[in-house]
C-alpha cells in the first residue's frame, strides 16, 4: 500500500511539475500528525500553536529563527541591522528587501505591497487579528519599491523584528485577502482554509479541525524542493496515539510535542520505528526564594518588601538551598529527553546563554552543609538549623501537577538532609496561576517562603523576561497584587542593567546585558532554576531533515524533509 | 352420560410434573415443586369432568399437564387411544387439533398484534389446506357459532370486551374441530353476568359438535352447574373423584367437606344454620409436602396414621373415590402406593 | 395517526425554539471563553480584541436573535441556493464558528459521512448482533449461551470504549499490525482495493462501539423475550399446534420487537451525535469530535448549533418512535 502510494504520488507530482523540477516532489507522501487539529489555516485568526505550525506549511515571513534562535533570512535577501544600514540609527525604522523572482503559488509575484497589505489586514480594529501584538508601535509599513518593504515605529525599537519575523507573522497574499480586512475577516472561508503561500507546500483541502491534504508548491522558489510531492496533516487524538501512530506503528511520520512520561516515550521508541528528538527553548522549571517575609502576623504588610525574610535573606542559606538539589536526578525523573538541567533562568538562544553558573549542576551536600556550619546556622536537637531563635523551616508551594510534587518529595528530602525543614503545600493550577487578587494562593501572593513553576517567554528576545526582576514589577497591595517579580528582589544595579538594555540595539550588547542580568539573579540565588523543559516530538526513521526547532515553527524547513532511502 | 358403557376418551395414569429448583451459585437442583404428584383419571367422552381446588393446587398445570404444553415427569396420557405422554412436541404438533384449550384470561391469551380472523384463521394454516374463500368460511362459521359478529374478523382483541374475547378464544380452540378441550378457569376473569353466556354457550357447544370438557374451576357452583362428574384436588393430588350429585349430596373426604361447607347456599334460613368447617393453617408448600396424607396438617379428623402413611386412592363405592384413611375398614394395612385403580 | 403526527410537528415548533433558548442561555452562563486557549504570550488586550470581533460586546438577547436569524432563515436560504440553484440574493451571514471562522453549517456537512460510516454502521452492526443473541439468550434462558452472553453484555456495558478502543488498537495495529490505529477521513472509495481499505479502517471503531451497542439492545432484547414468552398467548400459540418456529418467531419475536424498536429508534439521534470518546481514540474526527474541540475551544456557535440539531434529531426521533409504536402495536391509538 504505502508503495503505490508513492509511486503515485511520484508521477502526480511529475505531472504537476515541469521537466526541469525533476527532484522536486520525488519522494511521494510525507504523513504528520498533531494531536491538536488545526482549525484554520490563517495564523492571524488564530494565535494556537497548531494552527501557525500548519500554516507555516504554507506561509512564510521575511525572516525565521533557526534552531538555535538565530534569525534566518527566508522571504527577505538578508536580515537588516544597524550594521548594515537596514535598520535606521534611531532604531524607529527598518527595511528589508525581497528576495528577487518569488512568486505565490498561484504564479502572481510577491511584492511589497503584499506586505503593506498584511499589516493592514492585522492592524485593522475590527479584525480581532490575534497577533496584531507583533505590529505593535508599528506606525506605518510601506513600499518603497516592488521588493522593498520599509517598516516604520514610534518609538525607539532596539528589537524591531516583530512585523514579518517567525510563524506568527507572516506574509500574505494581498490579491486573495483584499476583501477580508476587519469584520469581513471570519467570512473569507476558502481563503482562510487555503490561503495562497510561498511556503514549499500549497492547501488542496482543508478540513476543520481534522485532515489537511497538502501538494509541492510548483512555484516554490528552490525547482528542486520539496522532496515530497504530498503532505497528510492529520489532527486530533491525543499524545500518546500520536506516538503510537509513528514509533510503534509507522503509519505516519512525524508526530507533534509528545508529552509523555519518559518511560511511555522509551518503551514506543524501543519499538524501532521511530525516533524522539528533543529541543529546547527558554522554559524553565524553577524556585523562586521569597525575599520578604509571609508571617501572617504582619497582616497587611506581609509578603511586601517592607519586611526583609528572616532567613532567606541570608545569601548563604539560599545558596546551601541551591547546592542540595540534584537537577539532574529531577531530569531523568520529571522529564526524560524533554528537559535537561539547567543553572540559568535564561538558558536560551545560544547568545544569551550564561556559562558563568554551571557549578550547580552537581549536587553537593557537604559543602553546603559546611555553608550554613559556617554561617552560624546550628543544628538543633531536632535536626533543623537555628540562629537567634530563627530555625530553618521552610514553606514550599507548587501547583497541583504529578511531576511537582515528585519534586517536591524529593527537594525536601534534600533539604533535610542540610537540616531545613520543609512543608509541601499544592494548590489547584487554575487557583495558583490565576491572578485574582482576593484569593491569598496566588503565586504573585506568595504566601510561602519558595514556590515552584515554569515560566518562559515568546521569541528569542529576553528583553521584556529580563525586566521581570526589576524593583517596581514586584507584586504588592499597591499593584493589586499584580506584577512579575514574585522573589520581590529589588537592586538598583539590576534596574540599571534593564534600563540600559531598553535603549541598546546593538545584538551582541544586549547578549552582555541579558546575561549579566541573568548571572546576577544566579549569583545571588534569588532564583533556583532546575530544569531546562524543551519540546518533544518524534519521526520515522525513514525521514530525513528534520530539525526540531522551539524558537519558530516545528515544520519550518519542511522544504528539506526527505525521505531516507534503504534503511 | 355417565353410564359405565361410555369410554373413556382420556385415560391418565400416574401424572407427575415437577418442576425443579435450582440454587447456589452452580444453579444445582436442590429440589422439586411438585405441582402434580402422582394423579390418575379418566374422562370419559361426551362428558364433563370438573377439576376443582384451592389456587396453587396444581389444577392448571395439571390441564396443561394432560395436554402435553408441559414436558411431563412421569405418567402416562392417553387421549383417544393415543399415548401422548413421550411422544416429542414436534411429533405432537399433528395432534394437537384433537385437544384444545381455553385459557383463563382471554385478553393475555389472544396474540395482541393479530386480527380476530388471523387467530382463529392460523391453526387452520398450519393444520389444513384451506382456499382463501374456505378459510374465510370456516372462520365465519366459527364466530357465528360463538355468537361474535362477523363484521370483528379484521378487529385486534383490545377492540373487544372481556366476555367477547373469551368467545374469541373458544372460537379458536373449535377451529380444528377438536374431541377433548381443557377449560382452565374459563369465566374466572369475567364479569359475573358475563359468566353464565360463557357458561352456556361451552353448553351448547359441547352438545352441538359432542365436545369432552375438562373444566378446571375454583367455583364449587359453577362446577355443579356444568360437570358431570367432579374431581377435587388438594396440593397436587385428586384426593376425591365422584359424580357431581353424589359429591355434593354427601362429600366423603374431609377436605371436600369443607370445601363445599364454604359454598353459600341461596336460601337464607338454610345458610343459617349450616355447619362451616373452617381449615386452619396454609396449604403446605408443594416443594416439601409433609409425610404421610398431604391434608394431614389441616384436616379436623386427623389420626395418627395420616402423619405416617399416605393414604391409597380407592373406590370406596361404584364410581366414588377417595384417598383417606377414615375410609380404610376396607384393607386395614394401607398400602403406601397411591394410585392403584381397580 | 396523520393528524396526530401533524399535531406533534407542530407542537415540536414551540419546544424546538425553547430548547435552542435554553442552549443559548446555558451556553452563555457556562464559564467559556474563546480565547482561553491562546498561548500566554498573546496579552490581554488582544484577547479582547479578539473577543469583540466574534460578537461577545453585544447583548444577550441580540445575540440569541442574530443566531435564530442565521440559523432558522439564513442556512435555509443558503440550503435552498445551493440544491435549486436559485439565488435570492442578498448578503446573508451564516452561522460561523469561531474556532475555524468557517460556517458550521458546513463543517457538520463534512464531519457527517464519517460519523455515519462509523458510528451509524457500528449501530446496525450492533442491532445485527443484539437481536439474535437476546433471542437466543431469552429462549434458552439460564443456559450457557445465556450466561456467556449476559457476561459479554455486562463487559460490553460496564467497560469503557477507549479502554476497549486503545486495547485494541495495541493488540490489532501495534503488535499484529493489521489494522491502522489512525482513521483517513479524506480515503475515497473508488475499486475494491480501497473499499478494503475503507473496511480495515472501519473494523476496530466499528467493533468497539458496536460490542456497547449490542450490549445494550440485547439485554432489551432478552427482557422483552422473556416478557412475552411466559404469556398466556404463547401458550395458545403453542396449543393450536404450531411450530416452535413459529411460535418464537412470529408470536413472541414480533410482540416482543416493539419496545425494542422504539429503543433502537430513539437510540438513532445518538448515533448523529457520535461517539465522543470512540471518535478521539480512532481519530474518526466526525461530529463528536467537533463538538468536543467546540467545547474545548468555546466555540459556542458550534456547540449552539450542533446541540440544537442533537435536539432537533431527538424530538424527531422520539415522534419516529411514537409512530412505530401506533403502527407496530393495534392496542395504541393516538387519535
Amino acid at each position: 500500500m504505502r508503495l503505490t502510494k508513492i509511486l503515485l504520488g511520484a508521477v502526480a507530482a511529475m505531472a504537476m511539475s515541469s521537466a526541469a523540477q525533476a527532484e522536486r516532489g520525488a519522494d511521494g507522501q510525507v504523513n504528520i500528525i498533531y494531536w491538536q487539529a488545526p482549525s484554520t489555516m490563517n495564523p492571524y485568526l488564530s494565535g494556537g500553536t497548531k494552527e501557525l505550525e500548519a500554516a507555516s506549511l504554507v506561509l512564510e515571513p521575511l525572516a525565521r529563527y533557526d534552531q538555535d534562535g538565530n534569525m534566518v533570512p527566508f522571504l527577505a535577501e538578508d536580515v537588516p541591522t544597524v550594521a548594515n544600514g537596514g535598520v535606521s540609527a534611531d532604531l524607529t525604522t527598518i527595511t528589508w528587501k525581497l528576495k528577487e523572482g518569488l512568486k505565490w503559488a498561484d504564479g502572481s509575484a510577491v511584492t511589497a505591497a503584499d506586505a503593506v497589505f498584511t499589516w493592514k489586514y492585522c492592524s485593522h480594529p475590527e479584525g480581532g487579528c490575534a497577533q496584531s501584538e507583533k505590529y505593535n508601535d508599528v506606525t506605518g509599513v510601506e513600499a518603497v519599491d516592488d521588493r522593498t518593504i520599509k517598516v516604520t515605529f514610534g518609538v525607539s525599537k532596539p528589537f524591531p523584528y516583530g512585523p514579518f519575523v517567525g510563524a506568527q507573522a507572516p506574509l500574505i497574499q494581498a490579491a486573495q485577502f483584499a476583501n477580508c480586512l476587519g469584520a469581513k475577516a471570519p467570512e473569507c472561508t476558502d481563503a482562510n482554509f487555503g490561503p495562497i503561500g510561498t511556503g514549499p507546500f500549497a492547501v488542496t483541502d482543508f478540513r476543520p479541525n481534522d485532515v489537511i491534504s497538502l501538494e509541492a508548491n510548483s512555484n516554490y522558489r528552490d525547482p528542486a524542493k520539496p522532496a515530497f510531492a504530498k503532505v497528510t496533516f492529520k489532527g486530533g487524538g491525543d499524545a500518546a496515539a500520536a506516538g503510537r501512530s509513528v514509533l510503534e506503528t509507522g503509519e505516519f511520520d512525524y508526530a507533534w510535542n509528545l508529552q509523555l512520561a519518559p518511560d511511555v516515550l522509551a518503551n514506543m521508541q524501543a519499538a524501532g520505528k521511530g525516533t524522539v528528538v528533543s529541543s529546547f527553548g527558554t522554559l524553565v522549571e524553577r524556585i523562586m526564594i521569597n525575599m520578604t517575609n509571609p508571617d501572617p502576623a504582619l497582616g497587611d504588610e506581609r509578603a511586601t518588601a517592607k519586611h526583609a525574610h528572616p532567613f532567606l535573606s541570608d545569601m548563604a542559606v539560599r545558596k546551601a538551598l541551591s547546592m542540595a538539589v540534584d537537577r539532574k536526578l529531577l531530569v531523568e525523573i520529571g522529564y526524560g529527553d524533554a528537559g535537561r538541567p539547567t543553572c540559568n533562568v535564561l538558558p536560551a538562544p545560544e547568545i544569551y546563554k550564561s556559562s558563568a553558573n554551571d557549578a550547580c549542576l552537581v549536587q553537593d551536600i557537604e559543602s553546603a552543609k559546611k555553608l550554613l556550619d559556617d554561617a552560624g546556622w546550628v543544628a538543633g536537637g531536632d535536626g533543623v538549623r537555628a540562629k537567634d531563635g530563627k530555625r530553618l523551616s521552610i514553606l514550599f508551594q507548587s501547583s497541583t501537577n504529578a511531576v511537582r510534587q515528585d519534586f517536591q518529595a524529593l527537594i525536601k528530602q534534600w533539604w533535610s538532609d542540610i537540616g531545613v525543614e520543609t512543608e509541601l503545600r499544592n494548590i489547584d493550577a487554575s487557583v495558583f496561576f490565576g491572578g485574582d487578587p482576593a484569593s491569598p494562593d496566588t503565586f504573585q501572593k506568595f504566601f510561602a517562603d519558595v514556590e515552584m513553576y515554569a515560566n518562559n517567554f515568546d521569541g528569542t528576545d529576553p528583553e521584556s523576561y529580563m525586566a521581570n526582576w526589576e524593583c517596581k514589577q514586584a507584586p504588592r497591595p499597591e499593584t493589586q497584587w499584580q506584577g512579575n517579580n514574585m522573589p520581590r528582589y529589588c537592586n538598583a544595579d539590576y534596574d540599571a542593567l534593564v534600563a540600559e538594555m531598553a535603549k541598546t540595539g546593538d545584538l551582541n550588547e544586549r547578549a552582555r546585558l541579558a546575561k549579566a542580568m541573568n548571572d546576577k539573579l544566579m549569583q545571588e540565588y534569588i532564583i533556583l532554576p532546575l530544569v531546562d523543559r524543551g519540546r518533544v516530538s518524534a519521526h520515522s526513521n525513514t525521514l530525513g531533515g528534520v530539525v526540531l526547532n522551539t524558537w519558530d515553527s516545528e515544520l519550518w524547513n519542511a522544504a528539506d524533509w526527505h525521505r531516507v532511502k534503504s534503511q | 352420560m355417565t353410564e359405565a358403557t361410555a369410554k373413556p376418551l382420556v385415560q391418565v395414569r400416574g401424572l407427575k410434573m415437577h418442576f425443579p429448583i435450582h440454587a447456589g451459585l452452580f444453579q444445582r437442583h436442590v429440589g422439586d415443586v411438585k405441582a402434580v404428584d402422582d394423579i390418575s383419571l379418566d374422562i370419559l367422552e361426551g362428558e364433563t369432568l370438573g377439576l376443582v381446588g384451592e389456587s396453587g393446587c396444581g389444577k392448571s398445570t395439571a390441564g396443561r399437564s394432560v395436554l402435553r404444553l408441559y414436558d411431563i415427569t412421569d405418567g402416562s396420557i392417553i387421549i383417544d387411544g393415543t399415548d401422548i405422554s413421550s411422544v416429542d412436541q414436534d411429533s405432537l404438533r399433528g395432534f394437537r387439533p384433537r385437544m384444545q384449550m381455553i385459557f383463563q384470561d382471554p385478553q393475555a391469551s389472544l396474540n395482541p398484534r393479530m386480527t380476530l380472523a388471523d387467530i382463529i384463521g392460523e391453526p387452520l394454516d398450519e393444520h389444513e389446506r384451506l382456499s382463501k374463500g374456505q378459510r374465510l368460511g370456516r372462520i365465519y362459521e366459527l364466530m357465528d357459532a360463538v355468537g361474535l359478529n362477523r363484521e370483528f374478523a379484521n378487529r385486534y382483541p383490545h377492540e373487544f370486551s372481556g366476555g367477547q374475547r373469551q368467545r374469541i378464544g373458544i372460537a379458536r380452540a373449535l377451529a380444528l374441530n377438536p374431541k377433548f378441550i381443557v377449560c382452565d378457569e374459563p369465566i374466572a376473569a369475567l364479569d359475573v353476568s358475563i359468566q353464565a353466556q360463557v357458561v352456556n354457550l361451552l353448553e351448547d357447544l359441547q352438545k352441538q359438535f359432542g365436545l369432552t370438557y375438562l373444566f378446571i374451576s375454583h367455583d364449587l357452583s359453577m362446577i355443579r352447574h356444568i360437570a358431570t362428574r367432579v374431581a377435587v384436588m388438594y396440593l397436587g393430588k385428586i384426593v376425591e373423584l365422584a359424580p357431581r350429585d353424589a359429591l355434593y349430596a354427601e362429600p366423603k373426604h374431609p377436605y371436600t367437606q369443607a370445601l363445599l361447607s364454604a359454598v353459600p347456599e341461596p336460601d337464607p334460613a338454610r345458610e343459617a344454620d349450616r355447619k362451616h368447617i373452617i381449615l386452619t393453617g396454609d396449604v403446605p408448600s408443594p416443594s416439601n409436602p409433609p409425610d404421610g396424607c398431604n391434608f394431614c396438617t389441616r384436616c379436623p379428623k386427623v389420626m395418627d396414621i395420616c402423619r405416617r402413611i399416605e393414604p391409597v386412592f380407592q373406590e370406596l363405592d361404584p364410581g366414588r373415590y377417595a384417598a383417606c384413611h377414615l375410609f380404610d375398614t376396607k384393607n386395614t394395612t394401607a398400602e403406601p402406593t397411591a394410585g392403584t385403580r381397580t | 395517526m396523520f393528524n396526530y403526527t401533524i399535531r406533534r410537528l407542530f407542537l415540536a415548533i414551540p419546544t424546538l425554539f425553547f430548547i435552542s433558548l435554553i442552549i443559548f442561555l446555558l451556553l452563555d452562563l457556562a464559564p467559556s471563553d474563546p480565547t482561553a486557549n491562546l498561548p500566554l504570550t498573546i496579552p490581554p488586550e488582544v484577547r479582547e480584541k479578539i473577543r469583540q470581533s466574534l460578537g461577545l460586546g453585544e447583548p444577550i438577547h441580540i445575540r440569541y436573535l442574530l443566531w435564530c436569524k442565521q440559523f432558522f432563515i439564513n442556512e435555509p436560504l443558503n440550503i435552498m441556493e445551493q440544491w435549486f440553484g436559485w439565488d435570492i440574493a442578498g448578503d446573508r451571514l451564516r452561522v460561523l464558528s469561531w474556532q475555524t471562522r468557517s460556517p458550521v453549517v458546513d463543517l457538520i456537512v463534512q464531519r457527517t459521512p464519517q460519523t455515519l460510516w462509523v458510528v451509524g454502521m457500528s449501530y446496525v452492526v450492533g442491532v445485527l448482533i443484539a437481536l439474535p443473541i437476546g433471542i437466543i439468550s431469552a429462549y434458552r434462558q439460564y443456559s450457557w449461551f445465556d450466561q456467556v452472553g449476559t457476561f459479554i453484555s455486562m463487559i460490553g456495558f460496564s467497560v469503557p470504549t477507549f479502554f476497549t478502543g486503545v486495547l485494541m488498537i495495541v493488540v490489532f495495529s501495534v503488535w499484529l499490525g493489521w489494522f491502522p490505529s489512525i482513521y483517513d477521513t479524506t480515503h475515497q472509495v473508488t475499486d475494491w482495493a480501497s473499499f478494503w481499505q475503507q473496511i480495515r479502517q472501519m473494523v476496530m471503531p466499528v467493533a468497539v462501539l458496536a460490542l456497547f451497542n449490542a450490549a445494550q439492545i440485547s439485554r432489551f432484547m432478552r427482557a422483552s423475550m422473556l416478557d412475552n414468552l411466559n404469556q398466556d398467548y404463547v401458550r395458545t400459540a403453542r396449543a393450536k399446534g404450531l411450530g416452535e418456529r413459529t411460535v418464537v418467531l412470529v408470536h413472541v419475536l414480533r410482540n416482543s420487537l416493539i419496545p425494542v424498536v422504539t429503543v433502537i429508534a430513539l437510540g438513532v439521534p445518538q448515533v448523529f451525535g457520535g461517539a465522543i470518546i470512540t471518535e478521539q481514540v480512532f481519530k474518526v474526527n466526525g461530529l463528536g469530535q467537533l463538538l468536543i474541540i467546540s467545547i474545548q475551544g468555546g466555540d459556542l456557535p458550534t456547540v449552539q448549533t450542533l446541540t440544537f440539531i442533537f435536539a432537533f434529531l431527538i424530538v424527531l426521533f422520539n415522534l419516529i418512535a411514537d409512530v412505530l409504536y401506533g403502527v407496530l402495536d393495534p392496542r395504541i391509538r393516538y387519535d
